[in-house]
This record gives structure tokens, C-alpha cells and sequence, in this order.
């Protein structure tokens, strides 16, 4: 069933017509707006932003540039299972897998790029990963550069835990899990 | 040497300052419209809420992006000077020059003050003192069609073909109710010379309101608002550019070919304010000063040197041109664009037999009342 929406359009009346009376209440409007914003600057919602910046609103700063969560033993979080790098839709995610010499468990990421010139800032990677090792959570904003090498993320600058980390958890495979507690790490 | 000057001393000292006044005339008017562009984007960005451009800085000094204008310059000087393949090399390089100079050459009949008194020889305040300076007016803003039409069909582009017909249709159509405005102006005043009509608007109608255009021909004033609006190329009559749909006459056209384009749309803004204040509001007058300082309708009078009075006419000028200019950029970001045919039953429909009119009832207003 298509919802119809009645739209009363009334003729327009003669003063409606001659249009310079609603042309001056138009002005008006802006007038208005603009005597507003010329007196009273403050009341504009731009931020200047590199010199000023604000708390990111909602959920926005879950939206932000990326990092790779490090455990205490300062091993990364990943385990190159490739789930991000097929979820992302902007195929921005570049990683190369390598095996840790003492176990046989897991794998590591050898190599972890984002090329933050094609990201799109869906928040699919960190949808995807079942290690919870990857986070938009910086409140780092992916601004400019001046050249595309400067946009290109490796793993020596994802790799960083935020203030309160590494969360003692581990990971969530359950192989995992065992070979940390072999470990005596929980 | 000395005999030579001495025999030519009048028209020497004619030329000479003919030359400085058009020097700084233009100077100034150059200067303000580098400055328009910047407020049009400020105005604009105000009014909707906005900051508008303030990152162009010199040293660091960015002066809430007063720089901009120097920024936009050195752009358009640095872009390719591209030329289509296709296009009609001569003609599509002379139309930028037929469109600003026209508009150029249009403030030389534009009085700005009465006159200065410079050490015993009277400088009249403007460039040339044409006796028919209103259909030179005319005339030349005619020949502006020349630059949107060339462009247009120059560049062998078909929207900018269509936004040459465009122009050429609106701005011939416009030109006749503009003149036909004019027309009123020029039976009550009894003058075509510009100078002649804003010293006629010193007068006082029933002893205390001052006789400017806007008291007496209001109706003229609002269709020569309108009119010069579209002859400006403006919104809400700006389809020959309509930015949206087509992109105009200049859309081939990059680097300071586009720039003359732009330019002189903005000179055109500055002009046709101008004349608002030169024709409806009383030009450089500024109500009850005379010469010799103010004089009051209720009989008190405040005399003052002649070089404070010249200042304050140039002054009042500037005041009525800037708030004019002001006016045109509040109006082009409120109001939507006209459909071509709205924008032309409008011209022939509506604004042509009111203009008619208004030539009718001064006629008839002067046969019964007498001349002001």
C-alpha cells in the first residue's frame, strides 16, 4: 500500500503573486542571519578544526584511525587470519602471515598495511575480527598528507595499546587461550 | 619648452588631471571589486551560517581571509591557458576583452563628488561630463552582450552555445525596460548628463524631503532594480550561467580568460550600484549639505570648510555604493533562479508595460503638477 501524502497547494494570492513582498520577507531571513553571525561570531558551529578540535560526538571516535592491540609480552593481538582483510571493501588492508618459531598454535602478522588513502572508515575489519586485535578507537582523525607514503599505515605504527591495556584477557580462540596459560598468562 | 606649456596650460592641466582622476577611480574601483569577491564568499557564508575563506595568509597573517583575493589571483595566473581545439581562436580571445571593457569604460560618466577647489583650479569629481551620459550608459552596457554572446558561441561548446543565446536573449530584453526606466528620471531631472541629474536631487521637495530619485520615481526604482539585476547576469536571472544546469558561456574558458569573465561580472555589480545611488539616491548628496556646509529645513545652519564637505559627498558616495553592492550579494544567495520562460514573460509581460506605465503617469503627474 502506498502512503499518499495530500499537499494543499493554494493559488497563490495577489501579494503572492506580485513576488516582491515574499522576496522581502526572504531577505529578511538572511538579513537576519546575517547581522546574527556578523555581531556574534560564537554562534557559528564551525570549528576551525586542526588548531581547534572538540570531543567527537556518539560514536564517531569509534570511526577513527586504526591500531593493532598488543598483548604484555608485546606480541601482537592478530593472528593473520585474514578475516579483515576480507571483509574490507575498500581492499585497503595488506597483510602477510609468518609463523612464531616456538609455537605452532598461531600465526602472526608479518606484514599489516592500511592504506589509509582508500579506506573508508566502515568499521568492517574490526567487525570481522574474532580476536578483537584490531580498533578504531584512537580519536585520531585520518586528515591529510602531503604525499601518499605518509597515508600508508605499517604495522610498526598500528601496533599500540591506548592507556589501560593490554587488557589481560588474551584472545578469544580458545587454542589460544591454552597456550597463554601454558605460559602462565592467564 | 616653457612656451609650450605655457600655451597649452588649459588643456595640459585638463588632461592631466582627467588622467589622475581616471587612475584613481579605477583604482579604487579595481580594489573594491578584488575585495567584492571575497565578500561575496563572506556574505554569503554569514548568511548561511557559515565562516566563509580564512586560510589565506601572508607570513601567518591570514586577517580572516582578507588575502584570499591575492590567493584566487595568483591561481588563475598559474592555471593552463587552454584553448578547445574546435573553438574560433580570435574570437573566443577577444570576447573577455568585450566584456570588461565596456563595464571598464562605463565609470567614466560616473560622477563620485562635486568638486574640489586644488590651489585656485576646480577639479570636477568625475572622469568625463557627458551631456548625453545616460544613453552612453545605455550603449555600452549593450555592447557588454558582445562579450557573453562571442564566448558562448566562440568556444564551439553546446552548453555554453545555449548559455550565449541565453545571455543574448535576457540582457537585449533587459535593456529595453532598463532604458524605459530611465526614461522618467530623465523628463522630471530634464537632464541626460549624470552630473546634471544628481545636482537636481540636491533640491527639496516641499521644503524639507530631499528630491532624490527614489522620492520621485519609486516605481522606476523598483524596476530598475529588477532590470539591472538580470542585466547583471545575476541570480535570480542568472541562467546564462545557472551553475547547476548549464555552466555558461565561459565554460571553455580557464586561467584569466575566465578571470576577465568573473571580474567583470563583479565590476558589473559595483557599476550597477552606482548608478542605483547616482540615479535614485541622490549620488554623492548627502541631505541638506550644500557647499557651504549643512543648512537645516527648520532654518539652522552648520558651516563647514569645502574640503570637509567635498569628503563627506565622496564619502556619502562610497556609503550608498557599498551598502548597493551589499544588497546585490544578500539578494543573489536568497533568491532560486527563475525557468527561462518565467524570466522572459516576466520581462515583456509585466515589467515592459509597467515601465510604460510609469513613463505615462510622470508624464501625466507633470503636465497637472508642473515641473519640480
Amino acid at each position: 500500500m502506498i502512503s499518499v501524502k495530500k499537499v494543499n497547494n493554494k493559488p497563490l494570492n495577489l501579494l503572492e503573486k506580485i513576488y516582491l513582498w515574499e522576496i522581502a520577507r526572504g531577505l529578511s531571513v538572511t538579513i537576519r542571519h546575517f547581522f546574527a553571525n556578523l555581531f556574534n561570531p560564537g554562534n557559528i558551529l564551525t570549528v576551525p578544526y586542526p588548531e581547534k578540535t572538540i570531543p567527537l560526538p556518539g560514536n564517531a571516535r569509534f570511526r577513527t584511525r586504526h591500531r593493532l592491540k598488543v598483548r604484555s609480552d608485546g606480541s601482537p593481538k592478530c593472528v593473520a587470519c585474514f578475516m579483515c582483510q576480507t571483509a574490507c571493501p575498500a581492499y585497503c588492508i595488506r597483510i602477510e602471515a609468518a609463523e612464531y618459531t616456538e609455537n605452532t598454535v598461531e600465526k602472526y602478522p608479518a606484514v599489516f598495511d592500511i592504506d589509509l588513502s582508500r579506506c573508508v572508515m566502515c568499521g568492517m575489519c574490526v567487525e570481522a575480527c574474532p580476536e578483537d586485535a584490531i580498533a578504531m578507537d584512537t580519536e585520531e582523525l585520518t586528515g591529510g598528507a602531503l604525499n601518499r607514503g605518509e597515508l600508508l599505515m605499517t604495522k610498526d605504527g598500528l601496533l599500540r595499546n591506548l592507556p589501560g591495556e593490554p587488557s589481560r584477557k588474551g584472545a578469544a580462540n580458545r587454542l589460544a587461550n591454552e597456550y597463554l596459560k601454558s605460559r602462565g598468562e592467564e | 619648452m616653457m612656451e609650450f606649456f605655457e600655451a597649452n596650460k588649459d588643456i595640459l592641466l585638463f588632461t592631466g588631471a582627467a588622467a589622475v582622476k581616471a587612475l584613481a577611480f579605477l583604482g579604487a574601483v579595481m580594489g573594491f571589486t578584488a575585495l567584492m569577491t571575497l565578500a561575496e564568499r563572506k556574505v554569503s557564508a554569514l548568511m548561511q551560517d557559515r565562516v566563509g575563506p580564512n586560510r589565506a595568509s601572508v607570513f601567518g597573517f591570514a586577517f580572516n581571509g582578507l588575502f584570499q583575493p591575492i590567493a584566487d589571483a595568483i591561481k588563475m595566473i598559474l592555471k593552463e591557458d587552454f584553448v578547445p581545439g574546435r573553438a574560433e581562436k580570435l574570437l573566443f580571445t577577444l570576447a573577455p576583452f568585450f566584456a570588461l571593457v565596456p563595464v571598464l569604460a562605463l565609470f567614466a560618466v560616473i560622477p563620485f563628488g562635486d568638486y574640489v577647489m586644488v590651489y585656485g583650479y576646480q577639479l570636477e569629481l568625475q572622469i568625463a561630463d557627458l551631456p548625453l551620459g545616460l544613453f552612453f550608459v545605455l550603449a555600452l552596457s549593450g555592447l557588454a552582450i558582445y562579450g557573453v554572446f562571442l564566448g558562448g558561441w566562440a568556444s564551439k561548446n553546446n552548453f555554453a552555445l545555449l548559455g550565449g543565446l541565453r545571455g543574448a536573449a535576457q540582457m537585449v530584453s533587459y535593456e529595453v525596460v532598463l532604458g524605459l526606466t530611465l526614461v522618467g528620471l530623465m523628463m522630471i531631472y530634464g537632464s541626460a548628463s549624470l552630473q546634471d541629474m544628481v545636482r537636481a536631487q540636491g533640491r527639496l521637495l516641499f521644503g524639507f524631503i530631499p528630491a532624490w530619485g527614489v522620492v520621485c520615481q519609486p516605481f522606476a526604482f523598483i524596476l530598475f532594480l529588477i532590470a539591472s539585476t538580470a542585466e547583471n547576469k545575476r541570480t535570480p536571472f542568472d541562467l546564462v550561467e545557472g551553475e547547476s544546469e548549464i555552466i555558461g558561456y565561459f565554460m571553455e574558458y580557464s586561467s584569466m580568460r575566465f578571470a576577465a569573465f568573473m571580474f567583470a561580472e563583479f565590476i558589473e555589480i559595483v557599476l550597477i550600484s552606482m548608478l542605483i545611488a547616482t540615479l535614485f539616491f541622490g549620488g554623492w548628496q548627502v541631505p541638506y549639505l550644500y557647499e557651504t556646509g549643512f543648512m537645516f529645513p527648520g532654518g539652522a545652519e552648520l558651516p563647514l570648510n569645502h574640503y570637509l564637505v567635498s569628503a563627506m559627498q565622496v564619502g556619502s558616495f562610497t556609503v550608498k555604493t557599498v551598502f548597493f553592492c551589499w544588497f546585490s550579494l544578500i539578494v543573489r544567495w536568497t533568491l532560486p533562479r527563475f525557468r527561462f520562460d518565467q524570466m522572459m514573460s516576466l520581462c515583456w509581460k509585466a515589467l515592459l508595460p509597467l515601465a510604460l506605465l510609469n513613463i505615462l503617469l510622470t508624464g501625466a503627474a507633470m503636465t497637472f503638477l508642473g515641473k519640480l
